[in-house]
């Protein structure tokens, strides 16, 4: 299905480039960021932000604020904006809540940017297998709080769409489908979930972008963009849609056979970013797994943001303290060999 | 009396092209035109009305015969299965849903035979019909083209016959479908009552009850917990069509129809869908004329023999 290759994070540094860099790096104490700009001349950086989260009793706006901040996304930056709020909402079963973003997180989110002043929050999932959008907004337990918060919701499935002349090019599709809400807002905001997934490894604040594009146009599921191959249309949507924050419930996430079919895991972080690749490699650090192993962030780097650790600056806890490896089925072909060889 | 608001409401979106909007304000779009004509064609109230909006429908339709949700995107084709019912007491409009049906019986998306090693649990060589072209066949696409080619006094056509036994290998060991895949690395995938309620009400004419009533039962437990449209409309359409109409369709209806406080008005096709429902003495078919002798059961998915 993919045509994508991948190779692991140890092996993107050549041998002669490691000597090289040793010996600068010992000589001239610079950081490993610095020295590899040395090396390879300009490249992409990100900030990730990751919070600690023991539960989803947490003061989830105010956690989402202070990654907002660290972020450098300010009052300057939100007032007067119409956000979007994208959660992950594949197909909700009421005794399985750890297959969706979780609601308080959504609604810790809205509440952070009303705080900064955005003109408008909107909450829109196409979710990928229900063609009863309704009921899955029930079933996850975000319709009450929705409705207490006063907050609409949009149902993407069902939304006429605008064609966008596609940016990746990674699938043979010369447009891409988006549906008008899309252009309407000022920022779009992926509310993910952090959770291993059966045919691309892990789903995280790329791969939930797949929501967004209308069921009325590419199936439920979204069959069009499976057959185009899942990581090429990752690619894809990303590169074309350009969205602006992404925000990951990692508080429960989901291991083993997911996205669906998996066990709940604690792991207590919400992390955030605005570059999209750089939040998804801090993820899979977190959860044990090799950025350079998941096939559509390996050709990401560089392209749409980096996804190596050196371009990659932490903010609030860093990776290695919340580290949580999840577990992984040796069944699922795209779980073999993706685990973190320091894990 | 169902609420008659409904009707109203949907009569009330006409726009000046004869098309109808999934919602106010917006353009006319063909899925939601033919559920219009689907209320008011067995509704019989309004044949201006009707005309108008068939119109617009024939004004959408491609040289093949497909309706597609948008003339632009004319891969993602699954309204025509809805204009065929829409059209189908209509002799101005015969030619039109004749090359509808004729589209419909030449479409069937991607198949392959199963892998020996095959990850899914499903047969995907059993022909069946897709949301959009070159993509597999799904569950609901599949019940909708079925139940419109049997409206269409089709019942017995091999395609319907193919599709029967699609719905069947799709259905979930424990009872009920999804969109169409059973089993996945092993494990038994979840039931939906919104697929259920369409495959059920699709193999109405054609199986033997015994080959289904693990999934009646879980639309039976399901029916309680159901509020929003769509997944109780069909569930109401699924069992109906097996003779099985709650008692309290009309309270459930109208309950449904009192969540719009909290969520805002219904896209056109969930009220037209509700409006089937509650109107419906056995399932869908039933609100059209379709000539019964026509449907038979597919052999080898008729009675089991003692």
């Amino acid at each position: 299905m993919s045509k994508l290759v991948s190779t692991p994070e140890a092996s993107t540094l050549s041998r002669r480039d490691f000597l090289k860099a040793s010996l600068v790096g010992g000589g001239l104490a610079i950081s490993g960021f610095s020295l590899l700009r040395y090396l390879n001349g300009p490249r992409l950086t990100a900030h990730t932000f990751i919070g600690k989260a023991r539960d989803y009793q947490t003061n989830l706006a105010t956690l989402i604020l202070q990654g907002l901040r660290e972020l450098d996304i300010t009052e300057t930056i939100i007032k007067g904006r119409q956000i979007l709020l994208k959660p992950n909402l594949v197909e909700p079963h009421k005794s399985t809540a750890h297959i969706n973003t979780h609601p308080l997180i959504v609604r810790g989110a809205i509440e952070a940017f009303f705080h900064l002043g955005a003109r408008s929050v909107v909450v829109a999932e196409g979710p990928g297998h229900r063609h009863d959008t309704l009921l899955v907004l029930e079933d996850s337990g975000l319709a009450d709080v929705l409705y207490e918060d006063r907050i609409p919701f949009q149902d993407l499935n069902t939304m006429t769409g605008i064609p966008m002349k596609n940016l990746g090019q990674y699938t043979d599709l010369e447009t891409l489908m988006f549906p008008r809400l899309m252009k309407e807002v000022d920022w779009i905001v992926s509310l993910a979930k952090m959770k291993t997934h059966h045919w691309v490894g892990a789903t995280l604040s790329m791969k939930n972008l797949f929501g967004v594009m209308p069921g009325m146009y590419y199936g439920w599921p979204k069959n069009v963009l499976h057959h185009e191959g899942i990581s090429e249309s990752i690619l894809d949507i990303n590169a074309t849609l350009k969205p602006h924050l992404a925000i990951i419930d990692g508080i429960i996430g989901m291991e083993g056979d997911g996205p669906i079919m998996g066990d709940p895991v604690q792991s207590g972080v919400v992390v955030m970013g605005k570059n999209f690749p750089a939040v998804d490699a801090t993820c899979c650090r977190i959860m044990g797994i090799d950025p350079y192993r998941i096939p559509y962030l390996k050709k990401a780097d560089q392209w749409l943001g980096p996804i190596h650790s050196t371009f990659i600056e932490q903010r609030g806890e860093p990776w290695q303290a919340v580290q949580h490896p999840f577990a992984l089925t040796p069944e699922i072909p795209a779980h073999q060999g993706i685990q973190l060889k320091s894990v | 009396m169902p609420p008659p608001t409904i009707l109203d409401n949907i009569k009330n979106l006409q726009l000046q092209s004869g098309g109808f909007p999934s919602h106010q304000g917006e353009s006319e779009r063909p899925d939601a035109t033919a559920w219009a004509l689907i209320v008011l064609s067995t509704s019989q109230t309004d044949s201006t009305a009707y005309d108008k909006g068939s119109a617009y429908l024939a004004s959408q339709q491609r040289s093949d015969g497909r309706i597609s949700i948008d003339r632009n995107f004319p891969t993602a084709s699954w309204p025509t299965a809805l204009a065929i019912m829409a059209w189908h007491d209509s002799l101005r409009f015969q030619q039109a849903r004749e090359s509808s049906i004729e589209f419909l019986l030449g479409f069937s998306g991607r198949h392959f035979p199963k892998s020996e090693n095959s990850i899914i649990g499903h047969d995907p060589s059993i022909l069946g019909w897709p949301w959009i072209a070159d993509t597999h066949s799904w569950v609901i696409p599949t019940g909708l083209a079925m139940i419109a080619l049997q409206i269409a006094g089709l019942g017995q056509h091999t395609r319907v016959d193919q599709g029967a036994e699609m719905l069947i290998d799709r259905q979930l060991s424990h009872g009920g479908w999804n969109y169409g895949n059973t089993l996945a690395f092993g494990k038994t995938l979840h039931p939906l009552p919104e697929c259920t309620g369409v495959a059920l009400q699709a193999l109405s004419t054609k199986i033997h009850r015994s080959l289904i009533d693990k999934s009646l039962d879980y639309l039976l437990q399901q029916l309680p917990l159901l509020r929003t449209p769509i997944s109780l409309a069909w569930t109401i359409l699924g069992l109906s069509a097996w003779g099985l109409k709650p008692h309290n369709t009309n309270t459930l209806v109208g309950d449904s129809l009192d969540l719009q406080k909290r969520y805002g008005t219904y896209s056109l096709p969930s009220l037209a869908l509700l409006y089937c429902a509650s109107h419906t003495p056995q399932g869908l078919h039933s609100l059209f004329h379709t000539s019964h002798s026509q449907q038979t059961m597919v052999g080898s998915l008729a009675a089991p023999r003692s």
